[in-house]
């Protein structure tokens, strides 16, 4: 599976891509593998206060509603608006198209909570097996 | 004191990893939820077919000189006009007119009965039937034996008789034959034509392998329990757990179709005339988003801002990208073309009523 090196990572599967202030967030591949076929995206709204580890968007199986957490806190800015047409973007392209909100940061030192590609491999590689 | 157990595996646990499942929990069983995509086996059983692994239902068997008039004075359907090829649905009716359960009965002799019941079920079924049995009956739970498998889709007696030949081929609806120490039935799950088949677990394997190797060149998938809940909720079939509970009556469910107020006395019958008489309050009713959300067990549904009923189940349907679900609401809400809202998590969402099924096979 892959893991962007560039990538920050939560425990929870979502990824942030940080440059410069700002910071787009989405869901990884091994998230997009376990929630399968994504038919439906609540994003948030832009201005909308946001805090780490809580919940910021909602992505949705056929099966079940799964929340997506803000990888840091901050302030919406943006929200990838074509997952609501196509929301299978997100298990087609969870690092390029399939991105759900991006933030401005306003506590970079959160950033560093986070965990690199490795270290979110290898938490991932730990997840119990099916 | 919390004791957590392990899902219990199903026969072919192994057959359904090697054919990559992704398995998951349900009601204690661990069973596969699906295998390449819940939309691609949702459209393979519209379109073609697909192959279910239902060996966690349980079977009963009641048999003995008294058998058939216990099955009489306890199910809410007329039992003796059943002919030794018919199976019947029917509701399990508690005293007070809710549902222990929802039921097949297949009549296999003057007084023997196999009776398939739900997985979660099968402990309360059972005591339930138990604590009502007679002199003359005997009652078996055969659950442990049995395995059970699915054949689902427009493509499903082609492979069937490709299967296991033309003495199936006059088989119809809700009737059944006899095969390999076990039966296959013309019932289904999915609003599709399909066959139910059950043969003892060491069979099982066998008949499953038989299925794959003709129904390949059909299109034949096997499909998870995803797609079974979808393909079932398009179909407006109730569950056990979401339209069905203890609480819930029968005329409430939208069954009335499948007790019979008219025979004698049976358990919850004079409840269920009551209310037959008196009307009911709430309704089961089908609705369908007009805006965007998926309505999901427990939604509360309102109606000008006051709560009107809440959903029993509801998902995006892959066939026609639709979002709908199922609800228990008011009565008088219930009309096809009301509008009401779905709260979803806490916003209201606009839907509106319409008729159940959603689906319904040309």
């Amino acid at each position: 599976m892959n893991f962007p090196e560039n990538l920050r990572y939560t425990k929870t599967h979502e990824w942030i891509a940080v440059q410069g202030a700002k910071a787009k967030v989405g869901v990884t591949e091994y998230a997009q593998k376990e929630i399968s076929d994504v038919v439906f995206v609540e994003l948030p709204k832009a201005g909308q206060a946001v805090q780490q580890a809580k919940m910021a968007a909602v992505v949705e199986s056929v099966k079940a509603a799964f929340d997506i957490y803000a990888p840091v806190s901050g302030k919406i800015t943006d929200a990838n608006k074509a997952l609501e047409a196509n929301p299978g973007l997100i298990n087609q392209s969870p690092y390029a198209d399939g991105w759900i909100f991006e933030l401005e940061i306003s506590n970079p030192a959160e950033v560093n909570t986070l965990m690199t590609a490795a270290q979110y491999h290898e938490a991932v590689q730990q997840a119990p097996k099916h | 004191m919390a004791l957590t157990t392990e899902p219990t595996k199903l026969p072919l646990h192994e057959e359904h990893l090697r054919k990559g499942a992704r398995m998951g929990d349900f009601g204690g069983w661990l069973v596969p939820l699906f295998y390449t995509s819940i939309m691609e086996e949702h459209t393979a059983v519209r379109t073609q077919a697909g192959i279910f692994d239902i060996s966690h239902m349980g079977e009963f068997i009641v048999e003995g000189p008294g058998a058939l008039a216990y099955l009489e004075k306890n199910l809410p359907r007329r039992i003796t006009p059943m002919k030794f090829s018919q199976a019947i649905y029917m509701p399990l009716v508690n005293d007070r007119g809710g549902m222990v359960d929802d039921i097949i009965v297949y009549r296999m002799q003057e007084q023997k009965f196999l009776i398939i019941v739900n997985a979660g079920n099968i402990e309360k079924d059972f005591a339930w039937f138990k604590a009502r049995v007679t002199q003359g009956v005997t009652l078996t739970n055969l659950s442990d034996e049995m395995g059970l498998l699915a054949l689902q889709g427009p493509l499903s007696q082609t492979i069937l008789l490709e299967c296991f030949g033309a003495f199936y081929k006059d088989l119809r609806r809700f009737h059944y034959k006899d095969f390999e120490g076990g039966v296959i039935a013309r019932t289904g799950y999915t609003g599709e034509d399909g066959y139910e088949i059950m043969v003892p677990k060491a069979k099982l394997k066998q008949v499953w392998d038989v299925l794959f190797r003709v129904g390949a060149k059909h299109g034949l998938l096997p499909i998870g329990f995803g797609a079974r809940d979808t393909l079932r909720l398009e179909a407006a079939m109730p569950l056990y757990g979401h339209e069905l509970t203890d609480e819930i009556t029968p005329l409430e469910a939208d069954l009335e179709w499948a007790i019979d107020l008219t025979k004698d006395e049976f358990p919850g019958s004079a409840i269920l005339k009551k209310q037959k008489q008196t009307g009911i309050q709430k309704k089961r009713a089908g609705f369908e988003m007009t805006e965007r959300g998926i309505p999901r067990q427990g939604f509360e549904i309102q109606k000008n801002g006051k709560a009107t009923g809440a959903v029993t189940s509801g998902s995006f349907i892959p066939t026609t990208g639709k979002n709908i679900g199922m609800a228990y609401v008011t009565a008088s809400e219930a009309k096809t073309g009301n509008a009401i809202d779905v709260m979803v998590r806490g916003k209201p969402v606009k839907a509106v009523i319409v008729p159940l099924p959603f689906y319904k096979r040309r």
